[in-house]
């Protein structure tokens, strides 16, 4: 440890508590089609049991640490704000990221809601520009508080004079 | 009255094909597939250009181009006029004797690079120049003559000579850009809105009420071929690529003439005296011979006469390159859309100095063979900084100032990755040695740690940042060390990336989004505590407000920062 940090300071706002519960939704749905074919594997085939059902196992653990673990890492670090100015988000849990895009530059400003979001009452902002590797995204907003951020963010771009490149 | 002022639409393509009739077709040659197979791809091309031809037309409005192309598919495709980028104008040598040439308009999406291409092939020289200039916010030409060459369409013959007058009056008014956006589709039949502005719909106001002025053809040199660089291309791994391919080719041809190639070969030497190893050793030699001549060969051919110029236009200026022997190729860039330059020297040729320049434009693809964005052909790299700089217009040169290294800690993180990779390089061949029976393999491994330990150095060693003038440059890259140099303006966004390691070591990454080139610039594994400090020099007031106050700041600092909410 250099005690050299990143001079930063987090975002305003965290994200909506409910977004823990989502993360973790996703996660254990993400690793069940694994987990089935392993356990379909070492229930149907005899002969694959040597190593699927150590690899059961593992499995098991690492969705459930992960399912444990990541999605409140990850409330902890995720933050955003919007400013006149600018949009901040703080986002990541292994790669902390931070992420600037200024007013003048946006493009477009989309809210997302997939069907686990809605489930969860939460919603997604991207704010992109013209760098395809620009957009913020604001991840797991409560959907009426995404709802006003994207219309204040694009009545503020509306306002804001810029060439968006 | 309504002739005068259709000017460009309604264009008829002129046929590429019919300058192909090179067919060296006869019955006592067909058992020989080589030939008989040119000759069924030269006549199938020829009745395909021939189609093509009698399905395509273009038009340029006062706000688009738009292209319509297809017997079968129909395609009809347009780019707004002030989305357009570059406009490249290419010849190969059928196209030259004809009197052709292949207009290519770039105007990427970001997001979608190399999609939006326009392509027209082919169209006569003057009116390929007509419409580069005029594209591009160039200056209105009023050719002085009748443009058409014998070939082309009636509705071309026609406006052509007209082409000049009605823009630049329209230009010197300043231009009636309201009627210009309603346009559309409507232009042909609409004389006040054809050729409005010639400076590409509203992009550049300045440059319409500018118009017609007599700022035209003043060119300046930046940089020409010089000879000696062929050094720096011909000796590379492609030389046996090439080489590969000559002798694949000459063994064909030679076997449809009944001369056995390899016979000949086999006899030219007493092979089996030799042995095996010298027998390969001449052969790769050989090869090496044959592809390096190849790649000299082809060099010439392409860079033939090459010249990077600034060419002052009515709305500004744009960078030209020309170059060619047979192909000539001549692409305009809009210098509005430069945003920087890169330069990036590949690592097995740094010891020569052997560099490759690259512009960072907005909307200019970086993925294709031969990209718009080179600006000079691979050379020694003193040349290339000195060339980037006229070319940024920057002084002091961006890419001659010292840059600031980074912290040995990103050297630590590369060791790191080193072991790694040596680690991971043991345990594939121990795996490899079993399943082949060669118990010694993974020795290789562990003899491999030196050289990716200097790989490790040579990497940590790349790492730079500085902030030069108005210009961020950042330098990065183990095989390919790049060094580019972004204009301030052009940050639209930061991105500061930190991985649990990274913390650790105090290093963080600061990356630069911008609209142009590769879309994002980074400064790799910089410390921690500078990123902030980085951003904003390079663009001052986007990161500021979200930064915390450095511990060690002179004391004037944090009373701005506390009067600020206050305010």
């Amino acid at each position: 440890m250099t005690g050299s940090t990143v001079r930063l300071r987090p975002p305003r706002h965290r994200v909506e508590r409910r977004a823990v519960g989502w993360w973790t939704v996703r996660a254990v749905l993400g690793a069940a089609p694994v987990l089935a074919a392993l356990a379909a594997a070492y229930a149907v085939a005899g002969s694959t049991r040597p190593w699927s059902g150590p690899a059961l196992v593992v499995t098991v653990l690492a969705a459930a640490g992960y399912a444990a673990v990541v999605p409140s890492w990850r409330y902890a670090v995720h933050r955003w704000e919007a400013t006149t100015e600018a949009v901040y988000a703080s986002s990541g849990w292994f790669v902390r990221e931070w992420r600037v895009a200024p007013m003048s530059r946006i493009q477009t400003v989309d809210r997302v809601r997939g069907p686990l979001q809605q489930m969860f009452g939460l919603a997604t902002v991207t704010v992109t520009t013209a760098s395809a590797h620009g957009p913020v995204r604001l991840v797991g907003l409560d959907a009426e508080v995404a709802a006003r951020t994207a219309e204040q963010l694009t009545e503020l771009v509306r306002q804001t004079p810029g060439d968006a490149t | 009255m309504v002739w005068v002022d259709v000017v460009r639409s309604l264009l008829s393509l002129a046929p590429t094909g019919l300058a192909v009739g090179v067919f060296r077709v006869e019955a006592r040659l067909s058992t020989l597939w080589p030939v008989l197979a040119v000759a069924v791809v030269g006549v199938a091309q020829a009745g395909h250009d021939l189609l093509r031809w009698a399905k395509t037309r273009y038009r340029v409005t006062g706000e688009r181009v738009e292209l319509r192309t297809g017997l079968l598919v129909r395609s009809h495709r347009s780019v707004r006029r002030d989305r357009i980028r570059s406009v490249t104008a290419t010849a190969t040598l059928r196209h030259r004797l004809a009197g052709l040439r292949v207009v290519t308009v770039g105007a990427g999406l970001p997001g979608a690079e190399g999609e939006a291409a326009l392509r027209l092939d082919a169209v006569n020289v003057r009116t390929a120049e007509r419409l580069r200039r005029d594209l591009l916010g160039g200056e209105p030409v009023a050719p002085p003559g009748d443009g058409a060459a014998p070939g082309d369409e009636p509705a071309e013959r026609d406006g052509s000579p007209r082409s000049g007058s009605p823009v630049r009056d329209a230009a010197a008014r300043g231009g009636p850009r309201d009627a210009d956006a309603r346009a559309g589709l409507r232009d042909a039949d609409d004389p006040a809105t054809d050729g409005a502005t010639p400076s590409g719909a509203g992009a550049r106001p300045a440059g319409a009420a500018r118009g017609g002025g007599a700022v035209a053809g003043d060119a300046r040199v930046l940089a020409r071929i010089r000879w000696s660089w062929l050094v720096h291309n011909v000796v590379n791994v492609w030389a046996f690529v090439m080489a590969a391919g000559l002798l694949w080719g000459a063994y064909w041809t030679a076997g449809s003439f009944g001369f056995d190639a390899a016979g000949a070969v086999a006899e030219l030497l007493d092979w089996r005296a030799l042995g095996l190893g010298w027998s390969a050793v001449i052969a790769v030699a050989a090869a090496g011979v044959l592809g390096v001549a190849g790649m000299a060969v082809a060099f010439v051919a392409e860079f033939w006469d090459f010249r990077l110029t600034r060419v002052r236009t009515a709305a500004g200026s744009v960078l030209r390159t020309s170059q060619g022997l047979f192909k000539t190729r001549e692409v305009d860039r809009d210098d509005d859309r430069l945003r920087g330059v890169e330069i990036s020297e590949p690592v097995l040729w740094r010891w020569m100095g052997t560099a490759d320049t690259n512009v960072i434009t907005t909307g200019l693809t970086v993925w294709s063979m031969t990209p718009a964005t080179i600006v000079l052909p691979r050379g020694p790299v003193r040349v290339a900084r000195s060339v980037a700089a006229a070319v940024l217009d920057a002084d002091p040169n961006p890419f001659e100032a010292p840059l600031r290294g980074h912290p040995p800690a990103a050297l630590r993180r590369r060791l790191g990755w080193a072991a790694l990779v040596v680690a991971a390089l043991t345990g594939a061949l121990a795996g490899l040695g079993a399943v082949l029976g060669l118990p010694r393999l993974w020795l290789a491994g562990p003899v491999s740690a030196p050289l990716v330990a200097v790989a490790a150095v040579v990497a940590y060693r790349a790492l730079g940042h500085a902030t030069v003038g108005d210009h961020l440059v950042v330098r990065s890259g183990l095989v390919s060390r790049s060094t580019s140099a972004l204009r301030g303006g052009a940050v639209i966004g930061w991105q500061v990336r930190q991985s649990v390691l990274q913390r650790r070591l105090g290093l963080a990454t600061l990356t630069a989004t911008t609209a142009a080139g590769h879309g994002r610039y980074a400064a790799v594994d910089l410390a921690a505590a500078d990123v902030v400090a980085l951003a904003e020099r390079t663009l001052p007031g986007l990161l500021a407000p979200f930064a915390t106050a450095p511990p060690d700041q002179d004391p004037s600092l944090p009373p701005a920062h506390l009067a600020r909410p206050a305010a």
